[in-house]
């Protein structure tokens, strides 16, 4: 078959070499911006130690705004690393010619986003040294979790979306491990002998390969549903005004996806400059993604408006005290929410032009994550600092202590992503010859246009 | 009298055609489908070079074990309601929404790691195997194509090793191992 591509079936150790670049042997500039990340990941570890001595009054919350960054972080990583698998798991099963490029990358996002996400609750407890009771267990002391709490459905639901997005991505990694494993030398050939499990391509591996690897896409793409509606119930489920509604399910997982998306845009922009995978992540793939990325901007826009309309509408005392609060207190967040999740990136990713500029896809995807982010505060915030007796209202401003966590989250997302990237090939490599072996040159009258051959084969025949 | 071990003769070629070609001839000899296999560094539609009419059935033992995951969601959850009740008017409340929230989450979780287990294990990767040598060929990975056939010693390995030089294979040898 030819290959009718700047990358050809013929130079496949030439193809190996440039999308494995991120496995070289690091340089004094990786050093450097390790040690940095480390730094500030060490100083607000340190700070959450400080915080488990002196006790939660370090922190802004208060009576009755109970839940702050921390929970605001949880819901916001957690949203992030929604997309990921998800994305990943639709474009495997649909067969998306574009996906290759684009799966480790939104895969290791997902895995390392709910690791990062998955801490906040748990250091938000307080008696951080007890998190150990939420686990069922027999236990002398009568203690057993009660399952009609939402934070253990979160729990639950958290622990199986982490070990299904690692095993998604540790099984989608196989046939690169296997790769890895013939060109490497040393420790790192040890360790990917041991994680390819001596998988080698027979015909018969590749088929069941297949088929397990889209049972692992069908499996994840429920439960990263249902995650991100889990997280949704531990407000909705609580009378709190704008948070007991009955679209906050879809409207989470809508909203999970959208900044999830713009966190994939965002993540292959940086992978793209640090390892030169131009030839690769084309204008194309970014302008695919910016189609996806504007269809969950009319969607989280449509869900938004929903949500707040009805409680508009039914004017409910204690709503429609919060719904004030947006146009007073707190206008700048609600103006800056709109802002960046709407105004801003719908009528920039309308544009073609936009979509296919990759600085302004980084400077877009930014910008919804800082709306996003934005969206979490003011979903948890004005509704618990408005709750329904008056007499209790107040004020939630977040401490040094919550910044630091703000800020240690980002750059242990940045730590553990960029040792990632060092270990493991960051692009599907397997499945980018996969889609190159399937793209053949074909010209239609005076245009010259590559196709790709797909489905399965058929008895009698070659190819579909 | 001691049983004739089978060897496999392993040849390689720089494109599918050939390698189809070489297949063909191999599968005149005649050899039995499931003694021909590829080894390649690109999946190859099935019927390409060689196919596979294994049924793959271990989605089925997947869906067995949701099953059970989910009853052991179930199980955790009207346990824990009768061992720890919280009496309201004389009696336990058994909630179902949370047994069926944690009941979806098990059924998964049990499905995921039963897909790991079972892929791994209908693949043949190593937990599985047994500890003979297998047959492979690093050179895949410049873009070659292994083509491999289990064959009797004797005149059924001289004469697909000849099938193989004939449609153009490489480096066609017969070895010692699993396929």
């Amino acid at each position: 078959m030819k290959i009718g591509n700047h990358l050809s079936r013929l130079d496949e150790s030439k193809l190996y070499e440039e999308l494995s670049r991120s496995n070289l042997p690091a340089t004094k500039r990786w050093y450097a911006g390790m040690a940095a990340l480390l730094l500030v990941v060490l100083a607000a570890v340190a700070v959450f130690v400080y915080m488990m001595f002196v006790g939660l009054g370090v922190t802004g919350l208060n009576r009755p705004v109970m839940w702050g960054v921390m929970i605001i972080l949880f819901v916001f990583w957690v949203g992030l690393s929604h997309s990921g698998t998800l994305i990943s798991a639709i474009l495997r099963i649909t067969r998306a010619t574009w996906r290759a490029p684009v799966l480790r990358g939104a895969e290791a996002m997902t895995a390392l986003a709910l690791m990062v996400g998955g801490l906040y609750p748990l250091m938000h407890l307080g008696r951080n040294w007890r998190f150990y009771y939420i686990l069922p267990y027999p236990s002398e002391r009568q203690l057993w979790p009660n399952f009609r709490s939402p934070l253990l459905w979160d729990a639950v639901a958290i622990t199986t979306y982490l070990s299904g997005s690692l095993l998604f991505l540790y099984f989608g990694m196989i046939p690169d491990l296997a790769m890895a494993r013939d060109r490497a030398t040393g420790w790192r050939r040890k360790l990917y002998s041991f994680l390819a499990a001596g998988f080698r391509g027979t015909h018969a591996e590749w088929r069941r390969y297949h088929v397990a690897s889209t049972l692992f896409a069908v499996i994840i793409i429920p439960v990263a549903v249902s995650v991100h509606s889990i997280v949704s119930w531990d407000f909705a489920m609580a009378m709190v005004p704008m948070w007991h509604s009955t679209i906050f399910a879809p409207y989470f997982v809508a909203g999970a996806i959208y900044s999830g998306i713009a966190g994939v845009v965002a993540v292959m922009v940086v992978l793209r400059k640090a390892f030169r995978l131009e030839k690769v992540l084309t204008p194309e793939h970014f302008d695919n993604l910016g189609k996806l990325l504007l269809t969950f901007t009319l969607v989280w826009g449509y869900f938004y408006f929903s949500d707040y309309l009805t409680a508009w509408y039914s004017r409910f005392p204690e709503d429609w005290e919060v719904i004030r609060s947006y146009s007073g207190h707190y206008l700048p967040l609600f103006s800056l929410l709109v802002a960046c999740n709407f105004l801003i990136p719908f009528p920039l990713l309308c544009l073609k032009r936009v979509r296919r500029s990759i600085p302004a896809m980084f400077a877009i995807a930014l910008v919804v994550n800082v709306g996003m982010f934005t969206e979490r505060v003011q979903i948890v915030v004005p509704s618990l600092a408005r709750r329904n007796d008056p007499s209790i209202w107040g004020t939630y401003f977040p401490t040094w202590v919550e910044i630091s966590f703000i800020v240690g989250s980002i750059a242990m997302f940045a730590l553990i992503y960029a040792l990632f990237s060092k270990l493991f090939p960051v692009v599907a490599i397997s499945d980018v010859k996969e889609q190159l072996f399937h793209t053949t040159d074909r010209t239609i009258g005076g245009a010259n246009l590559s196709t790709v051959v797909s489905g399965e084969g058929k008895e009698g025949g070659r190819e579909t | 009298m001691t049983a004739v071990e089978p060897r496999v003769v392993v040849g390689m070629f720089s494109d599918v055609e050939k390698a189809a070609q070489a297949a063909q001839a191999l599968l005149s000899l005649p050899l039995p489908e499931e003694n021909v296999t590829t080894i390649s560094s690109v999946p190859l539609p099935d019927g390409a070079v060689v196919r596979d009419r294994r049924p793959i059935r271990f989605p089925w033992i997947v869906v067995a074990f949701w099953l059970v995951g989910a009853l052991g969601g179930l199980a955790l959850t009207l346990v824990t309601y009768q061992a720890y009740p919280m009496i309201t008017a004389g009696k336990p409340i058994n909630t179902v929404p949370p047994a069926i929230i944690v009941s979806f989450e098990g059924g998964m979780f049990a499905a995921l790691f039963a897909t790991l287990i079972l892929g791994f294990r209908s693949i043949g990767l190593r937990p599985f195997r047994s500890g003979k040598r297998m047959i492979f060929d690093p050179r895949i990975h410049e873009g070659k194509i292994a083509l491999c056939a289990r064959v009797d010693p004797g005149d059924q390995e001289r004469l697909a090793i000849e099938a193989m030089r004939a449609a153009g294979g490489d480096a066609v040898r017969a070895e010692e191992g699993e396929l």
